[in-house]
């Protein structure tokens, strides 16, 4: 393989992982901002409220993680 | 035209675009602390001074990521770093040192002043609990300032530790770890800016539950921090695998 096609590789998986830590990094944060706004309202459903807020911020982390996977083949498998 | 005075070129542009891009994240973040200041002023005019050192407190750690750009940029301008030897990978690394630091500290100064400006803004609702206020915006802007400090270490490995030579491969991984570290900050800074916020506005309308929203605070800024650590290891790997 040549050369150019390693570096483009190499170019790539840093895009890859910079821009996929973008959005779940946002996401994320509005989520547990708006956790926090709702356990100030109803504090007895705390417990509630911070499972729901962990089982999104577990889905919105997906795409995080696929971004590090690419950025990982394209490093070492590609 | 040699390498020779393309690092140089590689110098001077990464000094512009630290210092450029930083400012534009610490201008816009402390402004919006300052003008929530300035109209919690307005419904709370007794509450002056409290605000007033909130305000600064929060400006000053707004200020941070841009203060890192000013010292990067600076040694990249006078540090001599610009060894003649260092082929095209030193030309990638100091200019990629300074554009990390800029896109870098870009979200977590957004971040922050979001969270001072609702700090702010919940002052003027709940002026007793000015100290609880403050207290928890600190928290929530070093939380958030730890993305930046990722970028400056990545702008300190590329300014001081990469090897000469004038592989294209390696050029080109260096500025796959830029872009990495870079945006990569962006998303978690702002996004644990937006928790910290929330946070301090809650515990103005609900002072009684500042454990619990503390303790929330910090499980949503951890999750929300994970992307950004990702990223710190794929630069890792870019500057000292590939």
């Amino acid at each position: 393989m040549s050369e150019i096609v390693r570096a483009a590789a190499l170019l790539g998986a840093g895009l890859c992982m910079g821009m996929g830590a973008l959005g779940p990094g946002l996401g994320e944060g509005f989520t547990a901002g708006k956790a926090c706004e709702s356990i100030a309202r109803s504090p007895e459903n705390a417990g509630l409220i911070t499972r729901t807020m962990l089982v999104g911020q577990a889905v919105s982390e997906s795409t995080g993680i696929y971004s590090l996977v690419i950025s990982l083949l394209l490093i070492f498998a590609v | 035209m040699n390498s020779v005075d393309f690092i140089l070129i590689a110098s001077y542009l990464g000094a512009a675009f630290a210092i450029g891009i930083s400012s534009v994240g610490a201008g816009i973040g402390e402004g919006l602390i300052a003008a929530n200041a300035t109209r919690a002023l307005m419904r709370q005019p007794k509450a002056s001074e409290s605000l007033l050192k909130t305000m600064l407190i929060g400006q000053a750690l707004t200020e941070t990521g841009a203060i890192f750009a000013l010292v990067v940029a600076l040694l990249l301008l006078f540090g001599g770093m610009t060894n003649s030897n260092g082929g095209w990978q030193m030309v990638a690394s100091l200019f990629g040192a300074g554009l990390v630091i800029g896109i870098g500290s870009l979200g977590p100064a957004l971040g922050n002043g979001y969270t001072g400006g609702h700090a702010c803004k919940g002052i003027g609702r709940q002026p007793r609990e000015a100290n609880l206020l403050t207290a928890n915006m600190l928290i929530g802007q070093a939380l958030s300032q730890t993305s930046a400090i990722f970028a400056l270490v990545i702008s300190m490995i590329l300014l001081y530790s990469t090897p000469a030579g004038d592989s294209i491969v390696k050029s080109f991984a260096l500025v796959g770890a830029v872009f990495s570290m870079g945006f990569g900050t962006f998303g978690p800074g702002l996004g644990i800016g937006m928790v910290a916020a929330k946070a301090v506005e809650a515990i103005s309308k609900f002072p009684k539950q500042s454990p619990l929203l503390t303790r929330t605070m910090f499980v949503g800024a951890a999750v929300a921090e994970s992307t950004s650590i990702y990223s710190l290891v794929i630069a890792f790997l870019l500057i000292f695998v590939a």
